[in-house]
């Protein structure tokens, strides 16, 4: 059976394995006798019995014995024969039970009998109990206690109660922090009694999980519950800033030919701003890449600077902060300090993780409400990626990408930055257009590229000597003219998608890729 | 809230202990590897094609009486089988060819459907196995052994109001019963609005927060029933009503330090997760638009979400027209979707660490003495794994 240890049969067992394939032969064909007879007298409901209790996956027999019951439950009338009758079914499912906990077919059939509502529920507590002791992932056993749960009209306070003892019996319990996830998201979302004001109740599970978080940090199921309290932590009312686009230089894009979906409730309010860019003009096609002829100045960056408008210049106005965006932030702030102390005492991976995590979105937060521009936390969690490139190798290239993303926000957060990274090209001729200023960004090891929406002004790229593998998202720099990713790892054709779309693309330099490689990938 | 108490003897709990054993006998089996020359790691890294050809002919010749088990399960041993030497590049030869159509017929219910054996109730799984054990011999015999009609009636039949199906006459419902109707019913080109009814909307309900897929509303993400929501909804053409970005971020995270893949968060890593993890992320592979546009609008959310892409519901106007609760479906479009997804391009590369995958299929469910493959690593199961030898 999946999951069971396989041992060498030994002689005896040998000799009895074979005996019971026999027997079970002869129960087979007795019974396909009963059923295509239609008999359903007590002998035959017996053997039906044995048959399941041997091997419970014949579903077959199941549905004989649902044939059964409802065939010998219309010569009864009262309800003590009709219970003792469905009594005989549950007995069937239990021993079946034991011999597979996890047969579909018997739990179906426990909860078909239960569903006649002749049954004590009473009972299906205490029997789950055992099985779920047994084994509390069976998920089957899960299932079915939501199912009884829901006939008994338990309260889900009680249900919840129930995880809660299982949750100190044991942290590992993750489907009993499921069922616990299942069951809070209704409270909260009815606005139960007991369970308002919402964030109470949700710093009352933050405490719970770090127990369990602290007991056994390599543990997942506590970080998955955890995981679900950050997404119930969430603020759905903030202003959303979407996207922006250069609106004279990219055509056909405006309130009428583009829209936004989102799965919020209010999804009006959609404001455009247009944004003012001028005509770029066309030079020479041909560029020389290398380091000599860039040069920077601050004075020709501030000559550009008007036409700059970033994203993260529109802030969100105070007026339309809601209200528990306080304790959200608070909530943060505290779940990061306690990870600090953690990782202090302990090199945990998905700690490590859940940090980073917490803490770039502490900036994002931070920064769009105009608290502080800049990421103040940038710097650790590029140490934690690091980190983690070396904990996890097999997730090396996700968290790789996350290092790279970041590197690319910062690099984009605002003038400043920017200004590192803006060089004026130097050509032969001697017209002084804005075409010739070129954002460089090298040797960062990037393996994606992000953040683009800032960068849809550029009409001259240079992201050589890094490491990316795709330029997804490059489609959107609609104005990019000249182009540089050489010494990169671009591997095959495909990756270059994206270019055809930038319609006014002149110039590309793809020397010292990976193109060609690599042998054919046959799983695509 | 003291974390002084860490710094006391931790005492593992039972996963706990049952994970560090199995990465302790990983991790053994690995360091040989690291050890040895490059000649004998390329030897210890070959999948025994012979062996494993011998284990599954003498299977289809006669099983052990332990098999006994799998009585009412009796076609999935023959697409197991099938399916394994069909993989392995096995001709089959007519005399067995005659017997399998034969047995498989003997299995078909008179009102559609396939039962576990001859004189069983039709089974949505076992009708599944026969169908594509049938089309993995291919000849013109077995094809037309499949009575169509009455298998579209079969599987009207099996369709619940909530839009899912149940496993068989009064059955359970579960999302396991929906792929294996709607890909019998894509496959054998019968696949309609009246099957194709509500079926989303009750998958997109088995979506947890976690971004995996569960058997049932309410129930934890599990991998099994994840390959069986995402292939449905593919086939259906409803794929990007599911918050792929989620679900690729848990199926990924399933492949852990033992290079295979876990079937459930913080359960043992087992080999039969190899295919039904690895499958969702070579499907995906093919989804990269979708994904994209979704990834879009979830980057700006990300603010609000701290720790997982965003739920979003886009419109697809893509991969053709998408009507989830469109009734003016010709049978033959609908089929034609599966069709046209496995045609189309592999945009992405792997997104699982397809070696780290070979290594753990070939290292450690392949095993010696009993000359074919174990499910989890000293734990046993009946032994093939067809479908660990697919996506890799």
């Amino acid at each position: 059976m999946h999951g069971r240890p396989r041992k060498p049969l030994k002689p005896e067992d040998s000799a009895a394995s074979i005996a019971k394939a026999n027997k079970l032969r002869t129960l087979q064909s007795q019974f396909y006798h009963i059923h295509h007879n239609k008999i359903y007298d007590k002998e035959a409901l017996d053997m039906s019995a044995k048959l399941l209790e041997m091997n419970p996956e014949i579903y077959t027999a199941w549905n004989y014995r649902k044939l059964g019951v409802e065939s010998n439950l219309q010569s009864l009338s009262d309800p003590d024969s009709i219970k003792s009758l469905l009594d005989e079914e549950l007995r069937v499912v239990e021993s079946a039970l034991r011999q597979n906990y996890k047969s579909y077919g018997a739990w179906h059939h426990r909860k078909w009998v239960l569903s006649k509502g002749y049954s004590s529920i009473e009972r299906e507590f205490r029997l789950l109990d055992q099985f779920l002791k047994a084994d509390s992932r069976n998920f089957n056993g899960w299932n079915y206690l939501r199912f009884v749960a829901a006939l008994q009209h338990v309260s889900e306070e009680e249900e919840l109660k129930f995880t809660t003892d299982k949750i100190n019996a044991n942290f590992s319990n993750y489907s009993a922090w499921h069922n616990r996830s299942v069951l809070l998201s209704h409270l909260l979302n009815r606005k139960a009694q007991g369970f308002v004001p919402r964030e109470k109740v949700l710093s009352e599970e933050y405490e719970l999980v770090h127990q369990a978080l602290f007991t056994d940090p390599d543990d997942q199921s506590g970080w998955f519950y955890h995981l679900w309290l950050l997404d119930q932590t969430v603020n759905q009312d903030t202003t959303l800033l979407i996207s922006s686009w250069p609106v004279h230089a990219v055509e056909g894009v405006n309130s009428s030919t583009v829209t936004v979906t989102s799965m919020l409730e209010k999804n009006e309010n959609l404001i455009w701003k247009p944004l003012s860019t001028n005509k770029s003009e066309r030079s020479t096609e041909m560029i020389n890449w290398k380091d000599e002829n860039f040069v920077t100045s601050d004075a020709l960056l501030q000559d550009f600077t008007p036409t700059l408008h970033r994203f993260n210049q529109l802030t969100i106005n105070k007026d339309h902060e809601s209200t528990n965006s306080k304790w959200h932030v608070e909530t943060l702030e505290n779940e990061i300090a306690l990870f600090r102390e953690l990782l202090s005492e302990v090199n945990c991976k998905i700690a490590k993780l859940t940090l980073a995590r917490l803490l770039m979105s502490l900036d994002v937060i931070m920064s769009s409400r105009a608290i502080c521009k800049q990421r103040t936390h940038t710097k650790e969690v590029l140490e934690l990626f690091n980190d983690l490139i070396k904990m996890d190798p097999v997730h090396s290239r996700y968290y790789k990408d996350q290092h790279s993303l970041l590197l690319m926000e910062q690099v984009t957060s605002d003038e400043e930055s920017l200004a590192k990274h803006f060089w004026y090209y130097k050509e032969l001729t001697s017209s002084l257009s804005r075409t010739n200023f070129c954002l460089r960004i090298n040797k960062l090891s990037l393996s994606r590229i992000g953040f683009l929406e800032r960068l849809l002004w550029i009409q001259m790229l240079d992201l050589s000597h890094n490491e990316l593998q795709s330029i997804e998202g490059l489609e959107s720099l609609q104005l990019l003219i000249y182009l540089n990713l050489s010494h990169n790892r671009i591997s095959c054709f495909t990756a270059l998608e994206p270019l055809r779309l930038i319609k006014s693309l002149r110039s590309l330099d793809i020397s010292y890729n990976e193109i060609g490689m690599h042998s054919i990938d046959t799983t695509s | 809230m003291e974390c002084g108490n860490y710094s006391m003897k931790k005492r593992l709990s039972i996963t706990q202990q049952e994970q560090v054993h199995v990465e302790q006998k990983v991790f053994e089996i690995f360091k040989i590897l690291d050890g040895v020359s490059p000649h004998t790691q390329s030897l210890m890294l070959e999948i025994w094609r012979d062996k494993h050809i011998e284990f599954l002919t003498r299977g289809l010749r006669g099983l052990a009486p332990s098999y006994s088990v799998l009585d009412a399960n009796r076609p999935w041993l023959c697409y197991w089988i099938l399916h394994s030497l069909a993989l392995l590049g096995v001709p089959i030869d007519s005399e067995f060819e005659n017997n399998v159509v034969d047995f498989l017929g003997r299995c078909q219910d008179a009102n559609g459907g396939y039962g576990g054996g001859p004189g069983q109730l039709p089974h949505l799984a076992t009708t599944y196995a026969a169908v594509n054990s049938l089309i993995t011999l291919g000849s013109q015999r077995a094809l037309s052994s499949i009575n169509r009609d009455k298998m579209h009636k079969f599987l009207v039949q099996r369709k619940d109001s909530s839009g899912a199906f149940r496993m068989h006459d009064a059955g359970e419902i579960d999302v396991r019963a929906c792929y294996t109707a709607i890909s019998v019913a894509s496959v054998l080109n019968i696949l309609d609005s009246e099957l194709v009814q509500g079926l989303g909307n009750y998958i997109i309900s088995c979506q947890t927060y976690e971004g995996g897929i569960a058997g049932e509303p309410g129930s934890e993400a599990h991998g099994g029933y994840t390959f069986c929501g995402l292939a449905t909804m593919i086939l259906i053409n409803e794929a990007h009503r599911l918050d792929l970005p989620g679900l690729i971020d848990w199926v990924a995270f399933r492949q852990g330090v033992e290079c295979g893949f876990q079937g459930r968060t913080n359960k043992l890593v087992d080999g039969c997760y190899s295919f039904w993890q690895g499958d969702v992320l070579a499907l995906v592979q093919r989804l990269s638009s979708i994904v994209q546009e979704q990834l879009k609008l979830a980057h700006v959310r990300e603010a609000q979400n701290p720790a997982k892409a965003c739920y979003v519901e886009t419109h697809n106007s893509t991969k053709g027209d998408s009507d989830p609760c469109g009734s003016s479906h010709q049978a033959g479009e609908l089929s034609d979707i599966g069709q046209s997804f496995l045609e189309g391009q592999a945009e992405w590369g792997p997104l699982l660490n397809s070696i780290a995958l070979q290594q753990y299929i070939l290292l450690c469910s392949q095993i010696n003495t009993t000359k074919h493959m174990s499910s989890s690593l000293g734990l046993g199961s009946f032994g093939i794994q067809p479908c660990s030898v697919g996506p890799t």
